[in-house]
């Protein structure tokens, strides 16, 4: 049996070997897509073969696991075998460097044919986040170097059900209003606002959302270039807000310790009235829970001064492969996939928010919510500076506390402010 | 002399409440895999019960079907066998060289191997992808399993040349009388005596290229050569997950693997206690 154990192997190592030697032959006029979205595959091959129908052109696209994508990409670039078209998971200096190094195509010629028509026909919120402007701190050469195949925004969900049976008639349009819809829900023992505060960015992003709410753009980017300091009565004010919910018992039990997607299942399975979560929420919800009724809101503003801004902007972006011989037919699929009839199309099957504004319209009520309001949107990526990681590792981790009770607004400005001073002075003995 | 019987007894009671605990344990999670894939979309968030009301056995189905994992499910096979092979036949070379031969290099040829133990396999990604690329080898099966027995060889070469090292030289002698090539030793003597150990190995390896999927997402890209790891993709979306189909195609995954621990399990022990490992 042994003796005859060694010959098998050796067959079977031989018979994988002559199996692997035929590799698959690309086809050369077929524009490759790599990308990572598993909850649009389907959708995807099914537009495929509808543009093969109509225009002859072949497309593959090559579906990756999301954790392996972003090194299966830096790997292609440097091996020079990326393919057509690919998506960058990562922050835009990473896509700033891509551009740099020639990978990816500047598409403003592209965009601006036609008197723009593409352009003006998707979300400009959308498109900024690919955009690079005159003088940007990358110095990359101004453009638009991706197009955006959907969009997504952050806003708050309520339960239709659960508020009406805690004698909520309508949804709350102020901070006041939302509290005492807490109070209401409390008293018939239904738990508040629910979140993924686990995740820090989440934190961020709500507090952000009241920071523009309560002092405006200007002064906000003021704050990161260290003009206004943390301990300003208006960022109080904005530290406040989470001490408020806290005190209200308006969020629920461990909020700072759930998992967007713990925090989804406690709103989908009506364990909680209101939530903050992504548009992408539409989908997963319908999942968890297809009888759920709710409606989606701005998050209530504390203040009249400015207007109430809301994370936002394009979800997923594709990029068209510079040195790419298909560069052209990568483009034209690109702009045949972000036309109207296919964006409406993408949105019915997958329940996503579509890049072309024309397509609003004609998708479901819910998602037409999240669309109206990109009025609202904004995005760390399109402003033009951002806070030091450190500083808003702090914020966040300063908000958590004030949630658990652990530290006051004041505690925790002076806090955030000390390591604002520290890394300002950092960055002034680098400078020298 | 009661009271000693007692607190042995006792001990015993003790020592195998621990073991029960430690079992259950390791088995919980698979328990929960079972019960989740014999749930619906709908009761996997909801039904808290151990045993669900409703049992549905279709699900195992839909996921072979819609997790298209016949086609997945060979490559896993002929991957798995391959590297193993592989693995084996070159390790216990190496691993036999290392042990009994003497050549210029050895010790700085061993532990360079060892020391490939601590390289990261994130950290080789781009490396392998450019090798394989200039090597015409991207995206084809021999490529991704010359690279999975490249992963697998420094521990099982390690493992091995720690069992041949305890081998008595006099059968090595009393082979080489009898008329045997040093290739012969190794395939005559050494080989058989180290089954205890190739089990290890064996199955160390099975279980790490059944389930890798990584390399497999970096160097292959066409559908039809993936593992089946890919077919689990298809139930996990960007957002929302099919909990009860991914646990049916989870499974499916892990069937085979607790089969061929099942089979080896004597084999496994006896190379455990045997010496065969020494981490």
């Amino acid at each position: 049996m042994r003796r005859k154990s060694l010959p098998f192997f050796a067959l079977l190592l031989s018979l994988s070997f002559i199996s692997g030697c035929g590799g698959p032959v690309k086809q050369n006029d077929t524009v490759v897509i790599w990308h990572w979205m598993n909850d649009r595959d389907d959708a995807f091959r099914e537009l495929t073969k509808r543009y093969e129908e109509e225009t002859g052109n072949k497309v593959s696209f090559e579906l990756y696991a999301p954790s392996v994508y972003s090194q299966k990409i830096t790997a292609a670039a440097q091996a020079r075998i990326l393919p057509d078209v690919f998506g960058i998971l990562n922050t835009k200096s990473v896509v700033a460097s891509f551009i740099k190094s020639g990978f990816i195509a500047n598409l403003n010629k592209d965009f601006a044919k036609d008197n723009s028509a593409w352009e003006k026909s998707l979300y400009a919120e959308a498109i900024a986040s690919t955009r690079f402007e005159e003088g940007n701190v990358y110095d990359v050469e101004p453009g638009i170097y991706g197009v955006p195949i959907d969009i997504t925004n952050l806003k708050i969900l309520y339960n239709k059900k659960l508020l009406e049976k805690a004698g909520v008639n309508k949804a709350p349009e102020t901070f006041d209003e939302f509290i005492e819809a807490a109070k209401a829900l409390n008293r018939v023992g239904i738990s508040g606002l629910v979140s993924g505060w686990g995740e820090v960015w989440m934190v961020d992003c709500f507090a952000s959302n009241y920071a523009f709410n309560i002092m405006g753009e200007e002064k906000v980017l003021a704050t990161f270039r260290g003009e206004v300091p943390y301990t300003d009565p208006d960022w109080i004010e904005v530290f406040r807000v989470f001490e408020t919910l806290r005190v209200n018992n308006a969020l629920t039990s461990g909020v700072v310790t759930k998992s967007n997607k713990d925090a989804e299942q406690d709103f989908a399975l009506e364990r909680a009235a209101f939530a903050f979560n992504g548009s992408w929420c539409v989908n997963v919800y319908n999942d968890m829970n297809a009888e759920l009724e709710y409606g989606s809101m701005l998050p209530p503003p504390v203040s009249d001064k400015f207007p109430m801004k809301i994370w936002g902007g394009a979800g997923s972006s594709f990029m068209v492969n510079n040195t790419s011989p298909n560069k052209d037919k990568a483009v034209t699929f690109l702009r045949w996939l972000t036309a109207r009839k296919q964006q409406i199309y993408l949105a019915q099957k997958i329940k996503n928010l579509p890049s072309n504004h024309f397509a609003t319209a004609s998708i479901p009520e819910i998602l037409s919510e999240f669309a109206s309001a990109m009025a609202h949107a904004t995005h760390p990526t399109i402003w033009p500076l951002n806070e030091e990681s450190m500083v808003t590792e702090k914020f966040d981790r300063g908000i958590q506390s004030i949630i658990i009770g652990e530290k006051t607004p004041q505690q925790v400005a002076q806090e955030v402010q000390e390591i604002k001073i520290r890394v300002m002075e950092k960055k002034k003995k680098k400078r020298k | 002399m009661n009271s000693c019987r007692v607190m042995k007894e006792a001990q015993s009671v003790l020592i195998h409440i621990f073991l029960l605990i430690v079992a259950l344990t390791c088995l919980f999670p698979l328990f929960w895999m079972l019960r989740s894939a014999l749930m619906s979309r709908a009761t996997i968030f909801t039904d808290k019960s151990l045993i669900p009301s409703e049992l549905i056995f279709s699900n195992f189905h839909t996921a072979w079907t819609e997790g298209n994992f016949g086609v997945y499910f060979l490559n896993s096979v002929i991957y798995t066998t391959s590297v193993v092979a592989g693995i084996v036949i070159v390790s216990s070379l190496a691993a036999f060289a290392f042990s009994r031969l003497q050549f210029p290099g050895k010790n700085f040829f061993f532990y360079m191997f060892v020391a490939a133990m601590m390289i990261p396999l994130p950290g080789s990604f781009v490396p392998l992808t450019v090798l394989m690329n200039q090597l015409r080898l991207g995206n084809t099966r021999i490529g991704y399993i010359l690279c999975m027995i490249n992963v697998g060889l420094s521990l099982s070469i390690l493992l091995l040349k720690t069992f041949f090292d305890k081998m008595p030289s006099d059968l090595e002698d009393v082979a080489r009388i009898d008329g045997c090539t040093k290739l012969g030793i190794w395939r005559h003597v050494a080989l058989p005596l180290a089954s205890p150990a190739i089990a290890v190995v064996v199955i160390f390896n099975s279980l790490n290229v059944w389930n890798e999927y990584i390399l497999a997402q970096l160097l292959l890209n066409d559908k039809s050569l993936m593992p089946l790891q890919r077919g689990l993709m298809e139930f996990q979306g960007a957002h929302s997950v099919d909990y009860h189909l991914l646990m049916a195609g989870l499974t499916i995954a892990a069937a085979p693997i607790i089969i061929i621990y099942l089979f080896m399990q004597k084999h496994i022990i006896k190379g455990l206690s045997s010496g065969a490992v020494v981490c």
